[in-house]
């Protein structure tokens, strides 16, 4: 300890073991990886002619990565997919539910493998917003990443993704390439304007790289997972004789049915975005509303009872005095959907099917032909018209 | 009057340390002010926000980057060679040299902010500053590492010391990770996640085998030498020490549990942080063991006050962080903002308390003036109650964070995140309390080393009231 030069030796051995280890060995282990065809043959080698992944990102996006770096989106946003395996009753390794992949934040676990391509890998480490590594896989519509780059608020009540409005030149009047901003989600009075904009480059690169994010091929040491709980939980198959971290099980079959109408459903009722139903901002993910808001779904009659009551409220909206569970509410619903009144017959059956299914609801399935009887049946209303308690209960005497 | 030895090297101190301390201080509150306008754009987006310049991931970099190299790098500096020089009994030498390591070492970091400011940010963690920076960060380093070495070695006494060990081994590890990493990551740079590797295992390592030991030997040197009592259970130190020698720079990758890395080296990590309890025993047992046979004057004594509350928060801390890093824990809150506790736990409840302590008992020695006890009083005071509702709020909020995250029913944003917000809250107002506790530190340390030019007025107001009274 006394001797310099032996002590530093000392310390720094220790920290020359740990570069040896990090650096040194994980470079000779995984150092050369190379892109891959989603599927081996049984011998290991790679079938002829096979499509390699993972493929190289455009100009455009690998620009926007730097673009994305530079704004530090990292520090709020992991690009990782977990997924966490265990000892088995046979002392094989199962996976365990992913939580990452039943948020819907990728079809399986990412690999080291996904990133050999980008020059800046940016896994981050903290998860404030999202992960987005497989954010692409959401074909999300060119305008809304750009509403939500230059305000996510525009979009999702009380976001706290940073806006970047300094990535747009704004006006008051639509021109020509102008997107369509609504004010923050809540907002009122004065600041109650729309506003258009113009992407620079920066926005559009930004953009481009996000689209870009996406892991939707399989590896061989690493294929898709099925999602539903329920079949994770059941259907785990174990592949033995390959090395623990790569041990994940093959795709069981999804569940027939109901399983696919529900979460389906789950998507159009919590998606908040265009396409999406976003009856959670309102109803909640409980489904419990909110308390002289937002009338509860849960245990509602409105929910479980007459189907084509629900059916029209769900292409019409709803409005004026209703009483729910014993409790009057006076709220209004415009017809679901982001744009309003866009959701499909398919949409409205899986949407309907998941709150008569849910917190502890349980009633028949609502079909898609049945939605589009009861459209065709009232074509003749007034788009956006929203309904009123009392009107819907004379409507069906009438039909009847 | 003849001058003690002491004395000598203290006044040989005087200009070097004073200048390390100043600008610490100056590093200190520009990161309280960004760590302020980060947690306030948690709460509000639209502050600040139609400015590209203050964008709150470019913020939240530049306040970590400025905590560490800035206050932490500027304050190890002053204290690395206070410590060396007395343990040494010699005189610090090369000041000149010193002063321009220090002014470099500023500017670099100064022009690396404005850089990731500007957006010329790295994907490395804490390596976020530029690259062109890094060159100049190594080489001021590099001089203030050999001058403190030279001072070192032409010590009086051939048999060294805990406190001894742990600030050379801090002093020999920053240079040795930084070019670890440089090579690894500009030089040879590997592909794919490696970097990212590299980069986790620099930035954590840079908190346990920089700013870590750096405290820890000044805690070994300040706790005796205030108490006047032998350290209880010294023989252990060694111990202790080569363990985290051995133990810490693998223990640091646990965070990649379940990432696109091979398995074994989350799983060497968390089997590495689990060892490392001993380590932090030795410490712990060693501080308060020899504090706590006199309480009274760890109360009474406010550097000592200030590096016991960092020694306890260093036990506490390093014991939650074994816990965490349990595979089953970990697969919890591994992404929540229980980084953000750990990090903050670190450098501020365990790293800058000990520091505070320092300089309060060092610098009355160097510059012959006293710190007014008031104001030392009230810094302590706001700093613990400030570090201790900022730590709370991050530690419960990132189990809420955590728990929250896996419950997949919930909609991210309007469930996960609207339940975290009131933590978010609560840290705004803790850096609110930090800031202002700096800023009095920041008084006080300025007070002493830069004479007030006024003060000869107010002097003589006084005596002249004395004079008619
Ligand atoms: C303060 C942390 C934070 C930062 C920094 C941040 N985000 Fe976000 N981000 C969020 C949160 C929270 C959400 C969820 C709410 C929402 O969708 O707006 C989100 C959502 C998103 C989404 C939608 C994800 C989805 O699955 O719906 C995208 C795209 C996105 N962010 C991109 C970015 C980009 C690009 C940047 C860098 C300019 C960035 N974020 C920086 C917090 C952050
Ligand atoms: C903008 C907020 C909002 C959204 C989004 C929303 N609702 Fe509603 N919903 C309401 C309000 C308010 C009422 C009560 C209307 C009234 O008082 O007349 C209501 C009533 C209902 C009712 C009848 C009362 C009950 O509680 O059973 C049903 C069923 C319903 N909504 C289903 C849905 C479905 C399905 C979606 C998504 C496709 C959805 N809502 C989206 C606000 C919303």
């Amino acid at each position: 300890m006394n001797n310099i030069f032996k002590f530093s030796f000392g310390i720094l051995s220790t920290l020359a073991f740990a570069w040896l280890a990090f650096v040194v060995g994980a470079n000779l282990q995984y150092g050369d990886l190379s892109p891959e065809s989603q599927i081996l043959e049984d011998d290991g080698s790679r079938p002829p002619d096979a499509e390699l992944f993972p493929k190289d990102m455009s100009g455009i996006a690998k620009q926007g990565a730097e673009e994305y770096l530079s704004l530090g989106c990292v520090t709020c946003h992991t690009q990782q997919v977990r997924l966490f395996t265990k000892k088995g009753p046979n002392g094989n390794r199962v996976i365990e539910a992913g939580i990452d992949i039943e948020r819907g934040w990728g079809k399986r676990a990412s690999m080291a493998r996904d990133y050999v391509l980008q020059d800046h890998v940016m896994l981050g480490n903290t998860r404030v917003g999202p992960d987005l590594a497989n954010f692409g896989m959401n074909e999300n519509d060119q305008n809304w990443l750009h509403q939500h780059l230059f305000e996510p608020q525009s979009l999702v009540p009380d976001s706290i993704c940073p806006p970047s409005p300094f990535l747009y030149e704004v006006s008051d009047q639509p021109k020509d390439g102008t997107i369509s901003v609504l004010p923050p989600v809540g907002s009122s009075g004065d600041e109650n304007k729309t506003r258009y904009i113009i992407p620079s480059i920066r926005a559009n690169r930004i953009v481009a790289y996000l689209r870009a994010l996406k892991q939707d091929y399989e590896l061989p040491e690493s294929p898709f997972v099925e999602t539903d709980e329920k079949t994770i939980e059941t259907n785990t198959t174990v592949i033995e004789g390959i090395p623990d971290w790569v041990n994940y099980p093959a795709s069981p079959k999804a569940l027939a049915d109901i399983s696919e109408q529900m979460s389906a459903g789950k998507e159009v009722y919590t998606k908040i975005g265009p396409g999406g139903g976003g009856c959670v901002t309102c109803h909640q993910p409980t489904g419990l509303g909110v308390p002289l808001a937002f009338p509860p779904l849960a245990a509602s009659d409105w929910v479980k009872g007459d189907k084509d009551r629900l059916i029209k409220i769900s292409l019409f909206g709803l409005m004026g005095e209703i009483e729910v569970n014993g409790v009057n509410y006076n709220g209004v619903m415009t017809a679901p959907g982001i744009p309003p009144g866009s959701l499909t017959d398919q949409q409205i059956a899986d949407v309907l099917t998941f709150v008569r299914n849910s917190w502890g609801n349980s009633a028949s399935a609502v079909s898609p032909a049945e939605v589009a009887e009861i459209r065709d049946s009232i074509k003749d209303r007034a788009p956006m018209q929203m309904w009123t308690a009392a009107e819907l209960s004379s409507h069906s005497k009438q039909v009847q | 009057m003849k001058e003690t030895p002491e004395q000598v090297i203290d006044r040989s101190a005087k200009i070097v340390v004073s200048f390390f301390v100043a600008s610490a201080g100056l590093w200190l509150l520009a990161a309280a002010l960004l760590a302020y306008v980060a947690a306030a754009k948690l709460t509000d987006p639209f502050f600040l926000s139609s400015y590209e310049f203050f964008t709150y991931g470019k913020i939240k970099i530049a306040q970590a980057n400025a905590f560490v190299y800035g206050w932490g790098g500027n304050s190890i500096f002053a204290v690395t060679l206070w410590i060396i020089a007395r343990l040494s009994q010699v005189e610090i030498r090369g000041r000149i040299l010193l002063l321009f390591s220090g002014v470099i070492w500023n500017m670099a970091i100064s022009f690396g902010l404005l850089g990731i400011l500007d957006g010329h940010m790295n994907s490395h963690e804490m390596l976020e500053m530029p690259t062109i920076v890094w060159p100049a960060l190594f080489i001021s380093y590099a001089i203030f590492a050999f001058l403190a070495l030279v001072i070192h070695r032409s010590r009086k006494n051939p048999n060294t010391i805990a406190p001894q060990w742990f600030i050379l081994a801090s002093l020999i590890w920053f240079p040795a990770l930084f070019l670890i990493a440089w090579n690894g990551l500009e030089i040879n740079p590997a592909r794919g996640t490696l970097p990212s590797v590299l980069s986790l295992w620099f930035g954590q390592s840079l908190i346990w085998l920089w700013l870590t030991p750096m405290a820890l030997g000044a805690a070994y040197y300040i706790i005796p030498s205030i108490i006047g009592k032998a350290i209880d259970k010294y023989y252990l130190a060694i111990f202790g020490f080569w363990c985290i020698a051995a133990l810490a720079p693998w223990s640091v990758v646990h965070h990649l549990e379940g990432g696109p890395v091979p398995m074994w080296i989350p799983a060497v990590g968390t089997v590495m942080s689990i060892a490392m309890i001993f380590p932090i025993a030795v410490a712990s047992t060693n501080f308060h063991a020899t504090a706590f046979r006199d309480i009274g004057k760890v109360w009474n004594n406010l550097p000592l006050r200030f590096v016991i509350f960092g020694t306890i928060s260093y036990t506490l801390s390093s014991y939650i962080g074994v816990i965490f890093s349990l595979p089953d824990v970990a697969k919890l809150t591994q992404f929540s903002i229980i980084n953000e506790f750990h990090f903050n736990q670190r450098v501020y409840g365990f790293f800058s308390m000990i520091i505070f302590g320092m300089v309060y008992h060092m610098l009355p020695k160097i510059t012959g003036k006293e710190i007014g006890k008031s104001a030392k009083s009230f810094h302590f005071w706001t700093s613990a109650f400030g570090v201790l509702i900022l730590l709370l709020a991050y530690l419960i909020g990132g189990l809420t964070h955590g728990v929250l995250a896996q419950q997949t029913s919930l909609d991210w944003s309007s469930s996960v995140i609207t339940s975290v917000q009131p933590y978010f809250k609560i840290t705004k107002y803790a850096f609110v309390i930090l800031g202002l506790s700096q800023l009095v530190f920041v008084i006080n340390v300025w007070k002493v080393i830069f004479p007030n030019p006024f003060a000869a007025l107010f002097e003589s107001d006084i005596e002249k009231k004395e004079k008619t009274a």
